[in-house]
């Protein structure tokens, strides 16, 4: 009897088993939030495994939310980013990164998953970010956690909330939502007990939105008035003119 | 005689026998088929054979037998192209190839071995990449190429690799490997000489009187005694191969096999010369003067891996529409840029190298501006202030406003009410207003971002969202998202 417990033990010691009632172990890269790794099987975003952010909103931070660890990846190895939803603006990236490890790809809607397959498949990469279309296949999310299992890359997948109501091969399954205080995360899926409680985070903004009245060169609600027209007035109001000459 | 006299060989010679090639040759897929010289069955594939026909069989025999048997003349000018075309491959492996005969190939894998792994991983690959090209061949090892030859035709894939041993391997062989005339053979047959190791019990002066001076010759060169002097392949200066197909071929995708021989041809070719190409082409030829297509294969950087070159022309060609029926096919290789040889890493190949095929591969299926990197443009208007590059560069860490990480492809217009802007609830602005005015030297300003006068804010839905939003004549639009 106390042989069977003991391989038992031996068993449970394999960092592949996990038990329901605690987090999985498994290879991670920090999220750089504490709150959130806390709570993350392994304390950070998944390597070698697809993790799912649905959100139906666009600018509520959910790219944001991926900066520290994307920024430490992207030191390392390329970051691939798989059908933006418009067209990216170099300098908000080469603020953040080193341009030389972005990697835009653009495909129509049916070929966005097995762009994805592909770069994930490959290996070579630190990160692939993708947007979905909205109606994925089981099987082609199937295909994508196979070509990233056994990999070093990190693989996040942007869906609207409705697809929360499939079943899906991802091992983690984040909702995200926007607030006036930061960005809210549920944790509708991971390898460990439910995750009961939502997390809300400070996630890089444009500005700190107590400044932002401060910024405003006027009131922060103004109706809309002035514009382009009388220029004489709002520079009197210390607006940030750029006037542009060929160079 | 003995073994001690043989000259220390250590040559390891690997006979391809192509002993299908007249049929193989002409590319067909699937089906009986056969090819005849005057009137008689030469060779014939595994489902002619299943289906009773034999070598040398009269071809009305033939038809009688299989009514739906496709038929095809020999072609030897066919063959010798083809054959050279197989030297090239070949040329991957090793760079001593001859051409023996009508159907052979001679390589000496004993200086190779190494860089391939051994002789195991050496011989699946090349069995692996001729069976991928359509032949069905005999492989055989010896020390000297006649023994190989000989073994290779005795079909069981013999292998030798001890020149003390030779005479023993070869013995068992019935005398049909020698390649004789037919007086030869009747004149062994009334000898009683069926196989190898009777001629090797006779003596040498009594068979050149008997078979003239060759034979004997052939049985010295054979186990080493004397040298076997060949005249080696010589490797065309430029590569431009061409392949004529058995039938018309209207699908594009139906091309692949066939061109997979012109691709492995390429690669063997490369590995002689030490180079490898960022670029070929394969021309589609069709009937009827129409002019031909071209397929372009790019590759991220200069290449002579066959399985690399195969995915980029595997994509195109599912993409490829035809235009007419394709009768021919060419290849050509117009700039080999000289490439070192590749040494097996001692740590994980880095990344740039695993990246370089993916790349090409999401090219050849999605366009080649699909996959791209970004560069920052100096220029105030957000709609020209990034440019799309093949590999980003590192720009200058510029501060200033915020910048959203991408733009809307067309700016949304934003409804204004009463109590301030409506966009999914009201409208909060934050930051702002940045004024944009620049390009007033476009003149033709239809297109937009062109000529911009903006005032730019950073606002925030009730949901949350962090918008660029801008204010010009036409009212206000959304343009940017803050993700």
């Amino acid at each position: 009897m106390s042989a069977v417990l003991r391989s038992l033990d031996s068993l449970l010691q394999r960092p592949d088993v996990w038990r329901g009632d605690r987090l999985a172990a498994t290879d991670v890269a920090t999220s750089g939030f504490a709150v959130l790794n806390a709570e993350l099987p392994g304390g950070g975003w998944p390597l070698g495994a697809l993790t799912e952010l649905l959100a139906d909103a666009a600018g509520i931070g959910e790219l944001s939310l991926l900066l520290p660890v994307l920024q430490g990846v992207a030191r390392e190895a390329p970051v691939a980013v798989v059908g933006l939803p418009g067209c990216a603006q170099a300098p908000a990236w080469a603020a953040r990164f080193s341009l030389t490890q972005l990697l835009f790809v653009e495909a129509r809607r049916e070929d966005i998953a097995w762009s994805v397959e592909q770069l994930l498949a490959c290996g070579g990469l630190g990160a692939v970010l993708a947007w979905l279309p909205e109606k994925v296949d089981g099987k082609v999310l199937r295909r994508l956690q196979l070509a990233a299992e056994g990999r070093r890359s990190l693989a996040f997948l942007f869906r609207p909330t409705a697809s929360a109501r499939t079943a899906s091969p991802a091992p983690l399954r984040v909702r995200l939502a926007g607030s006036r205080e930061g960005l809210r995360l549920d944790i509708l899926k991971r390898r460990g007990p439910p995750c009961g409680r939502s997390l809300l985070l400070k996630v890089e903004r444009p500005l700190d939105p107590a400044c932002a009245a401060l910024r405003l060169g006027m009131d922060g609600d103004a109706s809309a008035g002035g514009g382009a027209r009388d220029t004489r007035n709002t520079r009197k109001r210390g607006l940030h003119v750029i006037s542009g000459m060929p160079r | 005689m003995s073994a001690g006299a043989a000259p220390a060989v250590h040559a390891l010679w690997l006979c391809l026998h192509c002993h299908r090639l007249p049929l193989e040759v002409f590319a067909q897929l699937g089906g009986p088929a056969v090819c005849v010289a005057q009137q008689r069955v030469l060779s014939a594939n595994l489902q002619a054979e299943e289906g009773g026909i034999v070598q040398g069989m009269r071809l009305a025999a033939a038809l009688s037998l299989l009514p739906g048997l496709v038929v095809f003349e020999r072609d030897v000018v066919r063959e010798q192209e083809t054959l050279h075309g197989l030297a090239c491959w070949a040329g991957g492996f090793s760079p001593h190839v001859h051409v023996a005969g009508a159907d052979e190939l001679l390589v000496e894998i004993g200086g190779c071995l190494r860089l391939f792994g051994g002789l195991r991983p050496l011989c699946q690959r090349m069995q692996q990449e001729i069976t991928g090209q359509g032949f069905d061949v005999r492989m055989a090892l010896a020390p000297t190429p006649r023994a190989a030859q000989w073994l290779a035709r005795a079909g069981q894939s013999g292998v030798c690799l001890d020149a003390g041993r030779l005479q023993e391997a070869l013995a068992p062989l019935p005398v049909g490997v020698l390649g004789l005339s037919q007086a030869g053979y009747d004149t062994l047959a009334a000898l009683g000489v069926s196989h190898l190791e009777g001629l090797f019990a006779l003596p040498r002066a009594g068979l050149a009187r008997r078979f003239g001076v060759e034979l004997p010759t052939w049985l010295a060169q054979a186990l080493g005694e004397v040298p076997d002097l060949r005249a080696p392949f010589v490797f065309p200066e430029t590569f431009t191969q061409k392949l004529e197909l058995p039938a018309k071929v209207s699908l594009a995708p139906m091309l692949m096999f066939a061109a997979r021989r012109l691709l492995a041809s390429l690669s063997g070719w490369l590995a002689v010369r030490a180079s490898g190409v960022s670029e070929c082409s394969l021309l589609l030829l069709h009937e009827d003067g129409i002019s031909p297509t071209r397929l372009v294969l790019a590759f991220a950087e200069p290449t002579r891996e066959l399985a690399r070159m195969e995915r980029v022309l595997r994509e195109r060609l599912d993409r490829c529409a035809l235009v007419a029926d394709v009768v021919w096919l060419v290849l050509e290789a117009k700039t080999p840029v000289v490439m070192p040889g590749s040494t097996a890493g001692l740590f994980a190949q880095s990344a740039a190298q695993a990246l370089g095929p993916v790349v090409e591969r999401l090219r050849a299926r999605l366009g080649k501006d699909a996959v791209h990197g970004l560069t920052v443009r100096e220029d105030h208007r957000p709609e020209h202030a990034s440019a799309v590059v093949a590999q980003g560069t590192q720009a200058d860490l510029q501060t200033g406003p915020p910048r959203p990480f991408w733009l809307l492809s067309e700016p949304r217009a934003i409804a204004e009410r009463k109590e301030g802007l409506y966009y999914k609830g009201r409208l909060r602005r934050v930051a702002g207003p940045e004024r944009i005015e620049s390009g007033w030297w476009c003149e033709h300003a239809q297109g937009a971002g062109e000529d911009v006068r903006r005032d730019y804010y950073v606002a925030v839905s009730e949901a949350g969202e962090w918008l660029w939003i801008f204010r010009d004549k036409a009212g206000w639009w959304l343009h940017g998202v803050f993700a």
